[in-house]
C-alpha cells in the first residue's frame, strides 16, 4: 500500500514543457520591460503599463482562435479579412434604407441587433468554408485561409466600394465600441477581450473539448482511434476563430462608427506572431492562450519601446520579424537545454 | 583481390537493448552467390541482425567480415557503398519519377548539370529488362505494382554491383503470380554474382528458393544448413519453435455465454468473406503472418476501414465511426504504438483518460483531481514504472508505453477489447504482465480479441484461435492440450488445410 | 472468377486514370483559351465605351504581356521549389525590396549594370536567408517565409523615406529617364528587354526542370525524400539552392516592375506569392511536391494575367480582391480534383 506522501510525489514531478516555455517568455518579458523602463523615458508610468496590456486587445482576440488552430497544426490567415467584412456588413445592414444620393449611405435598414447577428453569421460562414476545405478535403490550411482572407476582404471592398461606410447610422451603432467601464478608463472591448481570454484559458485547461485540441495536435491518427471526431472538432475551431474575428470586427466598427474595407490589414500576421512568441509550436500539440497573451504583451513592449526610442513606425515590420525569429530559436534552444 | 568462399562471416555478434539481449552471440557464414534464407519467429532477432548488417543499428559487440575484411556500416548508404543493398518493406522508389530516372537516381552522368544519355542508362535498363521485360523505362513508377517496384529496386541494386541484396519479406504484399516471377528473378541473381539474404515467414518459399537456411530463436543462432539437408517443413518448424514449453493454457471453465460480437461475411480490399462470433468473457486469437489481414480486420470492426458484410455488436449494427464504436463498448489497442496509440508528447495523465473523458468530467469540465486519481490507479494496476503522472509518454520504455495504451483502452470501460500485436517489441517481463492482465479481464467478463503474429502468444492465452492467410479465414481451433503448433504453422504459412482442421 | 473481377476492376481503374491524366494534360490550355474567348466577346461590346480597343488587338496583347513580365519571371523558379515540396511566401516582399533597392541605387546615380547586379546579389542573399531558416534552422517553411515576408517588406518601407509612398525623383534629385528602358522600351515587336529576359528565363527553367539533374533531384526530394537521400542526394543543400534561385528571380522580377513603373514601390510585389501559388496550382503541381511542370505554371500565370487584366476593364476595381480569392479557391478545387493521389492499381 502506498503512502499518501508517495502518491503526492507521483502527482508532482517536473513542470511541463508548456509551463516552462510560458515562464521562460514571462522572464523574457520582465527583462525586456526592465530594459525598456531603464532606457525609454516615462516607460514605467502606470498608464503606459495599462496601455501595454490593453492596446492590442483586437490582436489578442484574434490570437485566441489562431492559437487553438495552431495547436492542432493549422493556420488561420482569414481573420483580418473577416474583421473588415463583418465591420462593413454590420454598417451596411443597419444603415438607413431610404434613398439617398450617395450609394454608400444606403443600407438595409435592419435593427442593430439583427444586423450584428447577420454579420456574425457571415463571419461564421467564412469559418465554415475554411473548415470544409481543410477538415474534409485536407487542403493545406495556409492556402485556403489566404483565399478566404481575400474573399472576406473582397466582400468588404464590394460593399464599401473600396472605401468605407460611415453615414446614416443609427445612434445605437456607436454605443458598444464607445462604452467604458464606469470609474475606469477601460473600454468595453478590452473587458470583452479579458473575459474571452479567461474563458479560453478555462476552455483550454479545464474542458474536454479543450483537451481534444491538444490530442489532435499531438497525434491526429491516435486521436481518431481514441474516439475524437477530428473533423467535427476542427470545424468548430475554424468557426470559433472566425466568430471571434467577427466580434472584433463589430466592436472595431462600432468604435470608429464606420466600416472600412481596408481595416485590419495584416492583423492575421500579428495574431500569428503573438502565438509564436507565446511558444505555440506549429508541429502541434503545444502552446497555450496564456503564452499567447504574454507574447502579445512582449510585442507591445518591444514596439512601444522602439517608438519611444524615436524609431519611426516604419520599423514595426522589421522589428516583428526579427523578434519572432529570435523567439522561435530561443524557445527551441531553451527546450533542448532542458532535455539535457 | 582474392575472393573467399564466404561473402559474409558473422562472429559472436551481440546486440543489447536496455531490457533485452536481442541478438545473442550469433555466428554463421554466408556463402557467395547463394540464396541464404533467414527464418525464425517474431522476436527471434532476425530484424535486429538485419539492421546491424544494413547499418541502421550498431552492434554491441562481435565482428562482421565482408569479403574477408572487417565491416562496420554507419548508415544504410554506407552499407550500400560496401555493396550491401536492402529491399525494405517500405519501398524506396520515387513514385513520381520514371523507371529510368529511378534506376539512375544519384548516379547520373552529367555535363554541366545536364543529364546525359550514356551507356550506363542502357546497361541498367538492360539489367532490369533481363529481370522483367514488361517494364518500360519511360513508365512512371507510380503506375507499377508493388512487385514491379521491387524489381526496379532489385535491378538498381544489381546494376550498381551490389554483392549482397537483403530482402525483408518481399512477398508479403504481392500476388501469387507475381511471387513466381520474383522467385525466377531471385534464382537468376545467382548467375549475376549476387548473394541474396532472404527473410520470410512463408516456409514453402524457403524450400523453393533457398540454398542455405539459418534458423534463429530467442536471439540465438540455432543452425545453418543447406536446404537440401532438411527433410520437410515440419523439421524446420521444430527448429524454429524448439522445445519451448508453452505456458500452461488453462481451458475456460463453464459454458460459453452469449455472443457479444457477430461478424458475417466481412469483405473489403484485404479481407475475403470472414465470419465469426465472440462470446462474453472469451479470449479470441487471430493468428497469421504479416499481411494476412489481421490489422485490417481490427480496423474494419473499429470503423476505420470500409467494408461489406455485417458486424453486429450486442445484436445491433456497429456504425462505421471510431467514436461511435467506442461509445458502443469496443476499444482498440492499435498495431503501431507510437504513431497510432500514444500521444507521445503528452504526459501519462494526458494519455490515460482520453478514450472516456466523460468519466472524469462533469458537464464538459474536467475534474483534475479525479483525472490524477484514475491515472494513479492505472499506474498501480498495470504496474507502469514511472516517477510521476506528469512524465511524458515518449520518455517511457516500450513496455510501459504499451501499458499506457492498454490503460487508455481499459479506461474506456469497453466490454470488448481488440489488441493488435499487444506485445510487439517489449521485453519478456512486461509481456507476461500483459498476459496476466488479459486473463484477469477475461475473468471479469470482458471479451478480448488478440491479433498477433506470435504463435506462443495466441497459444498461451486464447480460448479460440482463428487462422488467417491472405485475407481469408483458414481454420478455427479450440485451444487445449491437444493444440498442434506445427499444424498451425503449416496452415498460416500457406499449407493446405486438411479436412479435419476445419470447423468446430 | 475472382482474378477476372480483379482484372476488370484494374482495367477500369487504368482507364479512369488515363482519362483523368488526359484531362490533366489538356485542361489548362482549354481554360486559357476559354478565358481569352470570354473576355474578347465581353469586351467587344465595350470597345467604344473604353476606347482601348479589342481584347485581342495587338495593343492589348502587348500591354498584357508587358504587365505579365514579373510573374513570368518568377513563377518558374517558384514551381521548382514547390516540386521539391517547399514553399516561399516571401517572394512578393523580396520583389518589392528589390524594386526599392534598385530604384534607390539608380536615384543615387548608380548606372544600370552595377545597380542591376547589386540587386541580383541582394536577391540571392534573401533566398539564402530563407534557405537558412527553413533548411538549416528547420523552421516550418510557411512560418519562416511568412515572417521574412514581413521582414523584407519592413526593410523596403524603411528604405523609402518616411512620408513618401515610393522611391522616385524629387525636386533635388531626378530619377533618370532611362530607368524604364528595361521594361518599357520597344526592342522587338513592341516588347521590351524585360519581356525577352522573362522568355529566356522560362526557356532556361523549363530545360532545367526537364533536362538537368537539378530538376530531377527536386522531384525526387519532393516525391520521396528518404529514397532520394539513400541515393546520395543532399536534400538540405538542394532545397537551399532552390530558395536561392527563387530569391534571384524575385529580384529580377522586382527590377522589371521598378523599371516599368519608373519608381520603387515598397508594396509593388504585394500578393505576388498568391499569384504564384495560383499559377502553380493551375499548372497541376501537387501540394506535397514530387510532380509539376514549369511550362504549365507559365500557362497558369498567363491565365492569371488575362483574368486580372480582363477583369480590370470589365468589373469595378473593388471587385478585384474577391475575384482573386475566388480564383485561388477554384484553383485549389481544380488541383484537388486532378492531382489527388492516384488510385492504387
Amino acid at each position: 500500500m502506498e503512502t499518501r506522501l508517495e502518491r503526492k510525489k507521483m502527482i508532482g514531478g517536473r513542470m511541463s514543457n508548456e509551463s516552462f516555455i510560458t515562464l521562460f517568455m514571462i522572464g523574457v518579458l520582465v527583462v525586456l520591460f526592465g530594459v525598456s523602463c531603464a532606457i525609454v523615458p516615462r516607460f514605467y508610468l502606470p498608464q503606459n503599463m495599462i496601455n501595454l496590456l490593453t492596446n492590442n486587445w483586437y490582436i489578442i482576440m484574434l490570437g485566441i482562435g489562431v492559437t487553438f488552430l495552431l495547436i492542432t497544426g493549422n493556420f488561420d490567415m482569414s481573420v483580418g479579412g473577416v474583421i473588415a467584412m463583418t465591420g462593413v456588413l454590420s454598417v451596411w445592414f443597419c444603415q438607413d434604407a431610404t434613398a439617398s444620393q450617395n450609394a454608400l449611405a444606403v443600407g438595409l435598414g435592419l435593427p442593430y441587433g439583427v444586423a450584428i447577428a447577420l454579420a456574425l453569421l457571415c463571419a461564421m460562414g467564412i469559418g465554415a468554408i475554411n473548415a470544409f476545405f481543410i477538415a474534409r478535403l485536407k487542403v493545406p490550411s495556409i492556402i485556403i485561409t489566404l483565399g478566404t482572407m481575400m474573399i472576406a476582404r473582397g466582400v468588404a471592398q464590394i460593399v464599401a466600394q473600396g472605401a468605407q461606410r460611415n453615414t446614416s447610422l443609427p445612434d445605437v451603432f456607436g454605443v458598444l465600441g464607445g462604452l467604458t467601464i464606469p470609474g475606469m478608463s477601460i473600454k468595453l472591448s478590452v473587458l470583452v477581450m479579458a473575459i474571452l481570454v479567461v474563458a479560453a484559458f478555462v476552455f483550454e485547461k479545464k474542458t474536454v473539448a479543450g483537451r481534444r485540441t491538444y490530442l489532435i495536435g499531438a497525434n491526429s491518427v491516435a486521436a481518431r482511434l481514441s474516439g475524437v471526431n477530428v473533423r467535427r472538432h476542427l470545424t468548430s475551431l475554424f468557426i470559433i476563430s472566425s466568430l471571434l474575428a467577427g466580434i472584433t470586427g463589430i466592436l472595431l466598427s462600432s468604435e470608429f462608427k464606420a466600416g472600412g474595407s481596408s481595416r485590419a490589414m495584416g492583423y492575421e500576421f500579428d495574431a500569428l506572431v503573438i502565438s509564436l512568441l507565446g511558444g505555440v509550436s506549429i508541429a502541434g500539440g503545444f502552446g497555450s492562450v496564456l503564452g499567447m497573451f504574454v507574447g502579445a504583451v512582449i510585442l507591445s513592449v518591444v514596439t512601444s519601446a522602439a517608438t519611444g526610442l524615436l524609431l519611426s513606425p516604419d520599423w514595426q515590420f522589421t522589428i516583428k520579424g526579427v523578434v519572432t525569429f529570435i523567439a522561435i530559436l530561443a524557445q527551441r534552444f531553451a527546450l533542448d537545454k532542458r532535455k539535457g | 583481390m582474392e575472393l573467399t568462399d564466404n561473402v559474409l562471416e558473422i562472429r559472436d555478434l551481440v546486440k543489447d537493448f536496455p531490457s533485452v539481449r536481442a541478438v545473442n552471440r550469433v555466428s554463421f557464414d554466408i556463402k557467395r552467390n547463394t540464396v541464404h534464407c533467414l527464418v525464425g519467429e517474431n522476436g527471434a532477432g532476425k530484424s535486429t541482425l538485419i539492421k546491424i548488417l544494413t547499418g541502421a543499428s550498431a552492434r554491441s559487440s562481435g565482428s562482421i567480415l565482408l569479403n574477408g575484411e572487417a565491416y562496420t556500416p554507419h548508415s544504410t548508404r554506407d552499407a550500400k557503398q560496401h555493396g550491401i543493398s536492402t529491399l525494405f518493406q517500405e519501398l524506396n522508389v520515387v513514385d513520381q519519377l520514371t523507371v529510368e530516372e529511378n534506376l539512375t537516381l544519384g548516379m547520373e552522368d552529367t555535363t554541366l548539370g545536364f543529364l546525359r544519355k550514356t551507356d550506363k542508362i542502357n546497361t541498367m535498363v538492360n539489367v532490369m529488362n533481363s529481370l522483367e521485360p514488361s517494364i518500360t523505362p519511360r513508365q512512371l513508377v507510380s503506375t507499377l505494382s508493388v512487385a514491379k517496384k521491387q524489381i526496379v529496386e532489385i535491378a538498381k541494386a544489381v546494376a550498381t554491383e551490389s554483392d549482397i541484396i537483403i530482402m525483408d519479406e518481399p512477398t508479403a504484399a504481392i500476388s501469387e503470380s507475381e511471387i513466381k516471377r520474383l522467385f525466377a528473378i531471385i534464382k537468376s541473381l545467382r548467375e549475376k554474382n549476387v548473394t541474396v539474404i532472404y527473410i520470410s515467414h512463408r516456409l514453402d518459399e524457403i524450400f523453393e528458393l533457398g540454398d542455405y537456411v539459418t534458423v534463429m530463436r530467442d536471439g540465438k543462432h540455432i543452425d545453418t544448413r543447406p536446404v537440401s539437408e532438411i527433410k520437410d517443413r515440419s523439421e524446420l518448424v521444430k527448429m524454429m519453435i524448439g522445445k519451448t514449453v508453452f505456458e500452461q493454457y488453462t481451458p475456460k471453465e463453464g459454458e460459453c455465454k452469449d455472443a457479444i460480437l457477430q461478424v458475417r461475411n466481412l469483405s473489403n480490399h484485404k479481407l475475403r468473406d470472414i465470419s465469426f462470433e465472440v462470446h462474453e468473457g472469451e479470449i479470441i486469437g487471430f493468428y497469421g503472418l504479416v499481411g494476412a489481414g489481421k490489422t485490417e480486420l481490427a480496423r474494419a470492426i473499429y470503423g476505420v476501414d470500409p467494408y461489406e458484410g455485417e458486424i453486429l455488436f450486442r445484436g445491433k449494427k456497429l456504425p462505421p465511426f471510431p467514436d461511435k464504436v467506442i461509445a458502443a463498448g469496443i476499444a482498440l489497442v492499435p498495431e503501431e504504438r507510437r504513431s497510432q496509440g500514444l500521444f507521445t508528447i503528452l504526459t501519462i495523465r494526458g494519455n490515460v483518460p482520453v478514450m472516456n473523458m466523460r468519466k472524469i468530467s462533469h458537464n464538459g469540465f474536467i475534474n483534475a483531481g479525479q483525472e490524477r486519481k484514475v491515472t494513479l490507479d492505472y499506474i498501480d494496476k498495470l504496474r507502469i514504472s514511472t516517477s510521476s503522472t506528469e512524465k511524458e509518454a515518449s520518455k517511457l520504455s516500450g513496455g510501459n508505453q504499451q501499458k499506457v495504451v492498454l490503460a487508455k483502452c481499459l479506461f474506456a470501460d469497453a466490454d470488448l477489447l481488440m489488441l493488435d500485436e499487444p506485445t510487439r517489441g517489449i521485453d519478456v517481463g512486461a509481456k507476461s504482465e500483459i498476459y496476466g492482465i488479459i486473463r484477469q479481464l477475461s475473468k471479469e467478463g470482458k471479451s478480448i480479441m488478440i491479433f498477433s503474429s506470435e504463435l506462443p502468444e495466441v497459444v498461451n492465452i486464447c480460448d479460440t484461435i482463428y487462422l488467417l492467410y491472405d485475407g481469408r479465414m483458414k481454420a478455427t481451433l479450440r485451444n487445449g492440450c491437444d493444440i498442434d503448433s506445427e499444424k498451425i504453422l503449416h496452415i498460416v504459412t500457406g499449407g493446405n488445410v486438411t479436412s479435419g482442421d476445419r470447423g468446430e | 472468377m475472382n482474378s477476372a473481377n480483379e482484372y476488370t476492376l484494374r482495367t477500369q481503374l487504368e482507364r479512369s486514370n488515363a482519362v483523368r491524366s488526359n484531362i490533366k494534360k489538356l485542361y489548362i490550355y482549354v481554360v486559357l483559351v476559354l478565358i481569352v474567348a470570354v473576355f474578347s466577346v465581353v469586351k467587344l461590346g465595350q470597345v467604344e465605351f473604353f476606347g482601348r480597343g479589342h481584347f485581342l488587338s495587338p495593343d492589348s496583347i502587348i500591354n498584357l504581356l508587358r504587365s505579365a513580365v514579373p510573374i513570368l519571371t518568377l513563377s518558374g523558379a517558384f514551381t521548382l521549389l514547390m516540386i521539391s515540396g517547399y514553399i516561399d511566401l516571401s517572394v512578393g516582399s523580396a520583389m518589392s525590396l528589390s524594386a526599392v533597392v534598385f530604384s534607390w541605387l539608380i536615384l543615387n546615380g548608380v548606372s544600370f549594370l552595377p545597380a542591376f547586379l547589386v540587386t541580383l546579389v541582394m536577391g540571392i542573399s534573401l533566398g539564402f536567408l530563407n534557405g537558412l531558416l527553413v533548411m538549416k534552422l528547420r523552421i516550418t517553411p510557411v512560418i519562416a517565409t511568412l515572417v521574412t515576408l514581413n521582414l523584407f517588406k519592413g526593410i523596403a518601407l524603411l528604405i523609402v523615406p518616411h512620408g513618401l509612398s515610393a522611391i522616385k525623383g524629387s525636386a533635388t534629385k531626378l530619377m533618370p529617364a532611362w530607368i524604364n528602358d528595361y521594361a518599357r522600351l520597344d526592342v522587338l515587336l513592341g516588347l521590351p528587354w524585360a519581356f525577352y529576359v522573362a522568355i529566356l528565363v522560362i526557356v532556361v527553367l523549363v530545360i532545367v526542370q526537364r533536362k538537368t539533374i537539378l530538376g530531377k533531384y527536386a522531384a525526387a526530394v519532393g516525391g520521396n525524400r528518404t529514397s532520394a537521400e539513400l541515393s546520395g542526394i543532399n536534400a538540405v543543400k538542394l532545397v537551399w539552392l532552390l530558395y536561392i534561385i527563387v530569391g534571384f528571380f524575385a529580384a529580377l522580377a522586382g527590377m522589371a516592375r521598378a523599371s516599368y513603373m519608373s519608381l520603387g514601390d515598397p508594396l509593388s510585389g504585394d500578393g505576388m506569392e498568391l499569384d504564384c501559388i495560383i499559377a502553380v496550382l493551375l499548372g497541376g503541381t501537387a501540394f506535397s511536391g514530387g510532380e509539376g511542370s514549369v511550362a504549365k505554371t507559365i500557362v497558369g500565370a498567363l491565365i492569371i494575367v488575362c483574368l486580372t487584366t480582363g477583369l480590370m476593364t470589365v468589373i469595378p476595381a473593388f471587385w478585384q480582391t474577391m475575384a482573386k480569392g475566388s480564383v485561388l479557391i477554384a484553383a485549389v478545387v481544380l488541383n484537388h480534383l486532378l492531382v489527388r493521389e492516384k488510385v492504387k492499381a
